[in-house]
């Protein structure tokens, strides 16, 4: 299970999940090892719609590297 | 009039060229329509005059040129007729038909003098490029090429090329910024001019610029608006088309127009009607994603709750069985236990019973022995009682004899020390009479005496022999000390008093 996924690695394995609980194939014992991963993954998703990592000015750096050569 | 001079006639730029201008006016008297490529417009907006630089091209080299102008009513003209039909104002870089005269001055020489430009020859001129552009970029396989990159599943990181002050990239940002479902997305500008000749140029130029950054972004968007459908077909231009279609990610346009698709919006991965469209459509993306993750937290809750609901049920129940079940047992048990104490009673009432009969006729038997015992017991006590008394008689009057002789010897003894004792007393008697007798006498015959000495002594005695007392103030005279001439003395004699006063006093020596 990968501790850091991105947003697609944590979309697809949200998507597997869901298909796990409505297949009712999980125990109860599982269920809460689930639903735990859910969440993290669920708040990763919803991290990535609403935050942005990108800098301009570190854009604009990387190109001024380059356009000055 | 020409100068003669040694055999030649030298003739002055002025009657030269007004020889030509007559020339070329008889000889080009009507207008007459041409067909070239305008290099250069040259318009000066001072003016409104064009000075458009007419070139014709063969294997891209150029074999004839020629200046021209438009006069600026007729370049009005012109230019809304262009406007209207190619959506194009009339610039440099395209193929005209036009209509002419060949006018000739002295002061600007050779000009051919547009009036007229055809639009519709260079329209269909447009529309042929146009096609040669798809048609080129068909044949080098490359049409499709960003069509068919993959999109992020979350375009979130645009490299905007646009102009700062253009209302189609405002509105885009704006709506992107102000999304009511709190999407953030990363946006940079790279400034470049949209419409126009120098469009292409400046796109490409920006293009070359992301792509050297093009891991920080998901996804190009060239936004124009507001700038009406006219200046279009740049985006046409074989070289940005194929700059468009060979960028390694995926370049999405809203320019903003309602002609015909251009070539650069065919081949971009994704075309927008508009920057507004192109907004949403970015938008729709993250709800594409952010749907199905809210969902499945629905789901997940949803089907989680009632998955325990029902594993609480199931344990409930199961609970409630077992309750039920070792209920029934307990009271099954409980009456066993109940029946089993009470036969147990009933058995150890019975054992009682039976012991105490038992006992019962035990205790009578030992106490019928023991009452034999005891009255053996008794019998030979008494016996030995009988035989202890008569030893003790026996034994008491032996003693009795004994005691009684001694007591006869004892009180025999005693009356003979008695009586020689009270002899010895009276003999004692007799003594101490006559002692005493004799001693009483020759006391009272000393004490005689004294008396009679005592009777000599007393003062009365004294005085009668002829002694006196001499008193003054109550005190006996015995010194001559302290007594003083004129005190008065008393002298006591035998029968009285004599009162005298002192006159002389002399010391004895």
């Amino acid at each position: 299970m990968n501790e850091k996924p991105n947003y697609k690695e944590a979309y697809d394995e949200l998507q597997v999940i869901v298909s796990e609980i409505e297949g009712g194939s999980i125990s109860v014992d599982e269920l809460s090892k689930k639903v735990k991963r859910a969440a993290l993954l669920i708040k990763v998703c919803k991290n990535k719609l609403t935050a942005t990592e990108e800098d301009v000015n570190n854009i604009l750096k990387e190109l001024e590297s380059t356009e000055g050569l | 009039m020409p100068e003669k001079e040694n055999d030649r006639t030298i003739f002055t730029l002025l009657e030269v060229t007004k020889s030509i201008q007559k020339t070329l006016s008889e000889r080009y008297k009507s207008s007459f329509w041409v067909k070239a490529e305008m290099n250069k417009l040259n318009m000066y907006p001072s003016s409104g005059h064009c000075y458009p630089d007419l070139v014709e091209k063969k294997d891209g080299k150029i074999i004839a040129e020629i200046m021209a102008n438009i006069w600026k009513d007729d370049y009005q003209r012109i230019n809304n007729n262009f406007l209207n039909v190619l959506k194009e104002p009339l610039k440099s870089g395209i193929n005209i038909l036009f209509c002419a005269k060949i006018n000739y001055t002295p002061e600007n020489g050779l000009r051919l003098r547009i009036i007229d430009i055809d639009p519709s020859y260079s329209l269909g001129n447009l529309e042929k490029e146009k096609q040669e552009t798809i048609n080129k970029l068909k044949l080098e396989g490359i049409y499709n090429t960003n069509k068919s990159l993959q999109l992020s599943l979350l375009p979130k990181r645009i490299a905007i090329i646009s102009v700062q002050t253009s209302k189609g990239y405002s509105d885009f940002v704006q709506i992107i910024e102000t999304n009511p479902w709190g999407y953030k997305l990363f946006m940079m500008l790279f400034p470049a001019l949209l419409q126009g000749d120098r469009a292409a140029e400046t796109i490409m130029k920006q293009l070359v610029r992301i792509k050297k950054v093009k891991d920080h972004f998901d996804a190009v968007a060239i936004i124009r608006g507001g700038g009406g459908d006219v200046g279009l077909s740049c985006y046409n231009n074989y070289e940005l088309s194929r700059a468009i279609a060979m960028f390694p990610i995926p370049v999405i346009t809203g320019i903003g127009h309602s002609t015909n698709e251009t070539v650069s919006e065919m081949i971009a991965f994704k075309n927008a009607i508009t920057p507004t469209e192109l907004a949403d459509f970015l938008l729709q993306k993250f709800h594409n994603y952010s749907v199905p993750v809210q969902k499945a937290q629905e789901t997940i809750t949803d089907k989680t709750g009632r998955l325990l609901k029902e594993e609480n049920l199931r344990l409930f129940n199961s609970v409630r069985y077992f309750k039920s079940i070792t209920g029934n047992l307990l009271i099954k048990s409980h009456n066993e236990i109940h029946n089993k104490y009470r036969s147990l009673l009933q058995l150890t009432g019975y054992f009682i019973q039976r012991n105490r009969e038992q006992q019962v006729s035990l205790i009578s038997g030992l106490k019928r022995n023991t009452h034999l015992q005891l009255s053996n017991g008794h019998q030979q006590i008494r016996q030995t009682g009988l035989i202890f008394r008569k030893d003790m008689i026996t034994y008491l009057n032996r003693s009795k004899a004994v005691v009684d002789q001694s007591v006869f010897q004892i009180r025999r003894g005693a009356r003979f020390a008695f009586m020689g004792f009270a002899q010895s007393i009276d003999l004692a008697k007799i003594k101490l009479f006559d002692r005493g007798v004799n001693f009483i006498r020759n006391e009272k015959r000393e004490i005689d005496v004294i008396e009679k000495n005592i009777a000599l002594m007393s003062p009365a005695n004294v005085l009668r022999r002829g002694y006196s007392i001499t008193t003054i103030n109550g005190k006996v005279l015995q010194k001559v000390e302290g007594v003083n001439a004129g005190d008065k003395m008393v002298t006591i004699i035998s029968d009285g008093e004599i009162t005298s006063v002192v006159n002389n006093i002399k010391k004895t020596e």
